[in-house]
């Protein structure tokens, strides 16, 4: 048996790992080191969660860890990758309000907000000192990946920010409560379609293919602006 | 039985993807409305509420009611979208491939607001109304279109993004729960018996989280800016059954707020519903003034409605509960309106702007009328049944401040104005008679013997005038145009009659909900 403390220690190393991905998604142009990120990123979760089952020794934990694994590690990047082959742009430049630099100091700020909210909002419970710095991490990476979605112009970045967001509500969850299996296993399922459902869509948006661009020009008279 | 039933609709769905005609698909969607519409007037009529049906459905007045309003807002759009989609196809806007894909999310986003109304566990109302999103948001994206697209990923970010806030919220709950109750929940049920024993101020941060999610399902500001693009943007239809998901956020915050009102964090709350309505309400109206586009003026009017909503829920007495109840339903009836009458005006004009309309009461009287009208019973005026609810909204906030009475009422006299210039400036636009007097003069100096001749050529030169005047004239379609008047004509009815059975609902919901 591995000693606790040890596991504990790891697990402070990853979420200065995680935060430091939470960064990287916020200011990296290119957009396949974007997703590698968001990939290591969800990794990292489902690192922490085996290593809490090492811990709590609890079944749940692991299958936590497995479903991560499998929809987060495998499945949603490479049917990313895949859309991001076919629309054959590699970068996403245009920053829409913040520019990278700024955003980073935004996020700390947003990480010293959410320790201060839930220092005062966690007086009464008796959580111990790393699953409070777990929630905290969890609640401020939810805040980053918000800021990913503001301040990127480009759909596929802005879908990675919302799973980025939703990375940090399934750790703040890790940490403060144990959230019935079934219900897990739903926000995955919900995840996973809506990650389809944007990233197709992302196709028509963010494509460079001048054939795509054609197509979609056709039809601008619903705008009303510039219409007939 | 939650399972029966979306085994039972999944294959209903199946077989909607069978048919190739579109007669066939339209019926399916509209026969999918009236059944739920029939299954929420017998359980109703039928059953002992509040009730559960096996372990995760509950039933009780509030979501039988919401459901009531859900199921008929849907027949009424499926009646109507046979036609419109029919002219989109012809147009060559829509493509027929995709028709399919609308009805599969058309039916979809009935079946997935149904299970999240009746769901007594708020993760699963929280899962299933981040599936509507995910319906309602195909739906604008139907005519693959870059600008529907945009609204369309407009939306999805937006309403999702916010509704992981209402997760967090929930895992407070849940939390809270575990806390007190030994055993973690998120059965509203439970938590509604045990609400009084949770800690204030994590109840309030619950609150605050899963107020920003459903607020910005409902379209509150300053979540509200999915809401004009999607309108403005997407077809008709699509936008009407995206205003219909704004009622499921309004109800998942009566629902929340339900369960703060025994503790001492109900104020505070209340301040918070309160200043959203009322920025809302502020954001909308000004928006409003001046707006050259249609489909965005009804857009803000929505937003403004559910800033009065808010302030109806926030205002917490039974009275205003009983009247914002009431508002969510008429608000749907006469909101439905506007946008199938926008919706036949678009078909005729290609175009959402005021500039583009023209000769408007010649080319589409009907649907002239019905935004008319529409337009007085949305801003309020009786006899249209919006009066008394706004009313006793109004009254009973001077409860809180007479100050704030009277800013929303001049907010809302504003927003009032709005429609008013909107409809001026858009119908007064006639095509210049002098054409037509020149023309009149021509033939009667061609023919100047015999009066009588000379009036009848006069008419008939008239006659063929307006003929090549009308030649441009979209044929609205008889099921365009039956809902649009059901509509309006259910509206004017309930503004002159309150039945009885109505009022016994909303008051068995204020009851449920521990009002009294």
């Amino acid at each position: 048996m591995i000693d606790p403390l040890f596991l504990e220690g790891i697990i402070k190393v990853l979420f200065v790992f995680v935060l430091i991905s939470a960064g990287l998604i916020i200011s990296t142009r290119n957009l396949s080191s974007v997703l590698t990120t968001y990939t290591i990123q969800s990794f990292l979760l489902s690192a922490v969660s085996f290593l809490l089952y090492m811990i709590d020794g609890k079944g749940q934990l692991l299958l936590l860890a497995g479903l991560t694994l499998a929809s987060k590690v495998i499945l949603i990047p490479y049917f990313i990758s895949r859309i991001e082959e076919k629309i054959k742009i590699g970068r996403d430049l245009h920053f829409a309000y913040l520019e990278p630099t700024p955003s980073l100091l935004l996020s700390i700020g947003l990480i010293l907000l959410s320790y201060t909210f839930l220092s005062r909002v966690f007086e009464g419970l008796p959580l111990s000192r790393l699953f409070f710095f777990g929630a905290v991490i969890g609640l401020s990476l939810t805040l980053m990946g918000m800021l990913v979605m503001f301040s990127r112009k480009k759909v596929i970045t802005k879908a990675l920010g919302y799973l980025s967001m939703e990375n940090g509500v399934l750790m703040f969850g890790l940490f403060v409560t144990e959230l019935p299996f079934i219900i897990e296993v739903l926000i995955i399922i919900d995840l996973i379609i809506l990650v389809m459902l944007t990233t197709i869509l992302a196709v028509g948006m963010d494509s460079s293919i001048e054939e795509y661009r054609q197509k979609f020009r056709k039809l601008q008279i619903w705008t009303g602006v510039e219409s007939l | 039985m939650i399972r029966y039933y979306l085994l039972v609709m999944g294959i209903f769905l199946a077989l909607g993807l069978i048919p190739k005609s579109h007669r066939l698909m339209n019926a399916l969607a509209a026969g999918n409305g009236l059944l739920h519409l029939v299954m929420s007037c017998t359980a109703l009529l039928m059953f002992d509420l509040p009730g559960r049906l096996g372990e995760s459905l509950y039933l009780d007045h509030l979501n039988l009611y919401v459901e009531l309003i859900t199921a008929l807002g849907f027949s009424a759009a499926a009646f109507y979208a046979r036609g419109y989609t029919d002219s989109l196809m012809e147009a060559g806007e829509l493509d027929p491939k995709n028709l399919k894909t609308f009805y599969l999310a058309f039916n979809l986003l009935l079946v997935t607001s149904t299970v999240a109304l009746f769901s007594d566990n708020l993760a699963l109302f929280w899962i299933f109304a981040e599936l509507t999103t995910v319906c309602a948001a195909m739906l604008v994206a139907i005519l693959s279109a870059r600008e529907n697209i945009d609204a369309a990923l407009k939306y999805v970010f937006i309403v999702s993004g916010a509704m992981l806030f209402a997760f967090l919220g929930l895992v407070f709950l849940f939390t809270l729960s575990e806390q007190t109750l030994g055993e973690g929940t998120l059965n509203w049920t439970v938590l509604a018996v045990h609400a009084s024993e949770f800690s204030p101020a994590l109840l309030l941060a619950s609150f605050t989280f899963t107020f920003i999610g459903f607020g910005a399902k409902a379209g509150v500001a300053p979540f509200h800016t999915w809401l004009p693009d999607a309108y403005a943007r997407a077809p008709s239809v699509s936008a009407i059954l995206s205003g219909l998901m704004q009622n499921l956020g309004i109800y998942g915050i009566i629902r929340m707020y339900a369960l703060l009102r025994e503790s001492s964090a109900a104020p505070q709350a209340s301040s918070i519903l309160i200043a959203a309505g009322v920025f809302s309400i502020a954001l909308a109206s000004f928006s409003m003034f001046q707006q050259r586009n249609l489909k965005r003026l009804i857009a803000f009017s929505s937003v403004e409605h559910m800033g009065l909503l808010l302030i109806g829920i926030g205002i917490g007495t039974p009275i205003a509960l009983f009247w914002t109840l009431y508002y969510m339903l008429v608000h749907i009836l006469v909101k439905e309106t506007l946008l199938f009458s926008a919706g036949i005006l678009h078909r005729q004009y290609r175009s959402n702007m005021r500039e583009n309309m023209k000769d408007v009461f010649k080319l589409q009287p009907m649907a002239a009328w019905c935004l008319i009208l529409g337009s007085i019973a949305i801003v309020g005026m009786p006899p249209f049944p919006l009066f008394p609810a706004k009313y006793f909204i109004l009254l009973e906030s001077a409860i809180v401040s007479p100050y704030m009475t009277l800013a929303v009422l001049l907010m809302l006299i504003l927003a009032a104005a709005s429609f008013a210039n909107f409809l001026l400036k858009a119908f007064s636009k006639v095509t210049v008679e002098e054409e037509n007097e020149k023309e009149e003069h021509r033939h009667i100096t061609r023919t100047p013997a015999g009066t009588g001749e000379n009036a009848k050529e006069l008419s008939t030169g008239k006659a063929g005038y307006e003929k090549s005047r009308l030649a441009g004239q979209y044929m609205v379609k008889d099921g365009m145009k039956v809902p649009t008047i059901f509509m309006l004509a259910l509206a004017l009815a309930l503004g002159f009659y309150f039945p009885d059975s109505l009022r016994d609902l909303l008051d068995a919901i204020i009851l449920e909900l521990g009002y009294v």
